[in-house]
């Protein structure tokens, strides 16, 4: 367990309480994009991440432009039908 | 002015079409584009997951769209809803400031959500579909489409975030007992949830893994579409309902607002509201209007300061007022710095951001909270987490006109109410929210920076 992981937050998005330790591993292990943001008063979450994060994975949560809601939608259609076409 | 606290329409000033403010736009919304071609999206790429009637309310210019009866037959239940006039909060605030506040929370699942809700049952029930698959965090969306699935009797299924579902029986009751189907996500129902199960069979599962399952699962079945709760355009369209009462019962008392006040999640109940007010700013009517978002952020203000002496705005102009803060010089670190930077915002509010035309502004978790107690305390009403930010942005605004001596008149939208929100009250009422501090470094850093008085 690491220093900051049990404690608690509302989280906007869910519209639930969460811990530190579901906010950092949120998207497949990396953080939410959000958990500066929603972190930043508690703690220097920022330090704390950069220290943990390769500069890589930085960029994959941090420095990506979010995209459309309808362009993630379409993604997802495109994926649901390949996966339709060849059942696991 | 009038000394009545509520203001009501009959069932039968139930708009009959929803305000489409996509016909008013100084510039049009721009066209997205299929991430795979490149050319703008047709209506076939979205007809696997919506209807057409759906699909073409997201990109239509018409400007007002027909209700259907049997829509407006079911809004009966709860719509008109109240104008409340908050006199005693503007009593304890000492406040010249007139407060209204538009309240969402009398419908049956407790906020504005089933105005989308039941309109997209109707349109799917209308094309002959049987199931609507959709995700949830902690559950709003969720209990609003299962309402509206009762409705018309449709199958909703709902992927339910894990950690949310282990957490917030309630709501998954809820959605239950309107006869919804509720899984925690990941689910053994998809491959998505399926291939993340088999990765980490305690995954809490997370929003995006959610939607994928539910996306997979419309996709997948002839007999099934997909349905969300807010960003999208026709789901602002539905809630301008709302609005367009809130500005039928304000032309009626012969008022009009000066500022109008709400929460942004996605942005669904605030455009619902300010959409039909925006137009007169756009058409130049009303060029003081101010709209200003409230998005969740966790900048310290008022609750994590010292008590000190600072400006009242970012750019030093007003005059010195008494309040705790952290010194109009922080500036919060670059990754998210500016308004409305919530990934998941609508495009007809960031549009309508970046042309000007509304504000944004971040509050605390804490001085929200806070905000909801002096509500509940005055008004009466326990608010979801979501509408005391908005809460906190008007007690704010109203304690400028204090300062000020103005009578501004402040429209509120209030989105719902808090009965299933108890933990996190409970949270905060507890202290539990309080038992973090803020980082030294900072607060004296901006301490640093506080004009000598
Ligand atoms: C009561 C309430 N208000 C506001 C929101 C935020 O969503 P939106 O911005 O789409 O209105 C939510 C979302 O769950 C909610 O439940």
């Amino acid at each position: 367990m690491e220093k900051y992981d049990h404690l608690e937050i509302r989280c906007p998005r869910l519209g639930g309480e969460v811990t530190f330790f579901y906010c950092r591993r949120e998207r497949n292990n990396l953080p939410c994009p959000h958990i500066i943001d929603c972190w930043e008063m508690y703690f220097p979450v920022e330090k704390y991440l950069s220290s943990k994060l390769s500069r890589e994975e930085w960029d994959r949560c941090f420095n990506q432009a979010p995209k459309n809601k309808v362009m993630t939608l379409i993604e997802l259609i495109e994926a649901a039908k390949n996966q339709k076409q060849v059942p696991d | 002015m009038d000394k009545r606290t509520k203001f009501t329409l009959s069932e039968e000033e139930i708009p009959r079409y929803w305000y489409n403010i996509q016909a008013d736009l100084p510039e049009p919304l721009p066209p997205v584009l299929h991430p795979g071609t490149g050319n703008p999206i047709t209506p076939d790429d979205l007809a696997p997951l919506f209807p057409m009637e759906l699909i073409k309310q997201e990109v239509s210019t018409e400007r007002w769209i027909e209700i259907p009866e049997e829509v407006r037959d079911i809004y009966k239940l709860w719509r008109p809803t109240t104008l409340y006039r908050a006199h005693r909060l503007e009593k304890f605030l000492d406040t010249p400031a007139k407060i209204f506040y538009k309240y969402e929370g009398s419908s049956p699942p407790g906020s504005h959500k089933p105005n989308t809700a039941v309109a997209q049952a109707y349109y799917n029930k209308m094309e002959g579909i049987k199931r609507i698959a959709t995700e949830t965090g902690a559950g709003q969306w969720g209990s609003a489409l299962s309402f509206g699935g009762a409705c018309f009797d449709l199958e909703i299924k709902v992927y339910m975030v894990r950690i949310s579902y282990d957490q917030k029986p309630y709501r998954r009751v809820m959605m239950e007992t309107w006869g919804a189907k509720c899984v925690p996500s990941p689910s053994n129902e998809t491959k998505a949830g399926r291939d993340m199960l088999a990765k980490d069979p305690d995954c809490p599962g997370s929003l995006g893994l959610a939607i994928s399952e539910a996306v997979e699962d419309a996709v997948s079945r002839d007999d099934t579409h997909y349905a969300l709760g807010s960003v999208l355009n026709h789901v602002m369209l539905h809630q301008t309902v709302n609005g367009l009462e809130a500005k039928k019962l304000m032309e009626k008392l012969d008022v009009y607002p000066d500022i109008i006040i709400g929460c942004i999640g996605g942005g669904s109940n605030f455009a619902g509201l300010f959409f039909p007010f925006v137009k007169d700013k756009i058409d130049g009517t009303k060029p003081d209007l101010r709209i200003i978002n409230v998005e969740p952020a966790s900048c310290p203000t008022l609750t994590k300061g010292p008590y000190a002496y600072d400006f009242g705005d970012a750019a030093g102009l007003t005059p010195l007022i008494k309040m705790y803060t952290l010194g109009h010089g922080f500036i919060p670190p670059p990754v998210h710095a500016g308004g409305l930077r919530y990934h998941g915002m609508a495009p007809l509010i960031c549009h309508l951001y970046r042309l000007g035309f509304v504000e944004a502004r971040a509050e605390h978790q804490l001085a929200t909270f806070q905000a909801g107690i002096t509500f509940a305390r005055t008004e009466g009403i326990i608010s979801a987490p979501e509408a005391n930010h908005a809460i906190k942005a008007v007690i704010d605004e109203a304690l400028k006109c204090k300062e000020s001596g103005e009578s501004k008149t402040i429209l509120l939208a209030h989105s719902g109410h808090g009965h299933v929100d108890m933990a996190a009250y409970d949270a905060y009422l507890s202290g539990k929210l309080h038992d973090y501090e803020y980082p030294r470094e900072m607060v004296e850093e901006a301490l640093a920076q506080l004009p000598k008085v």
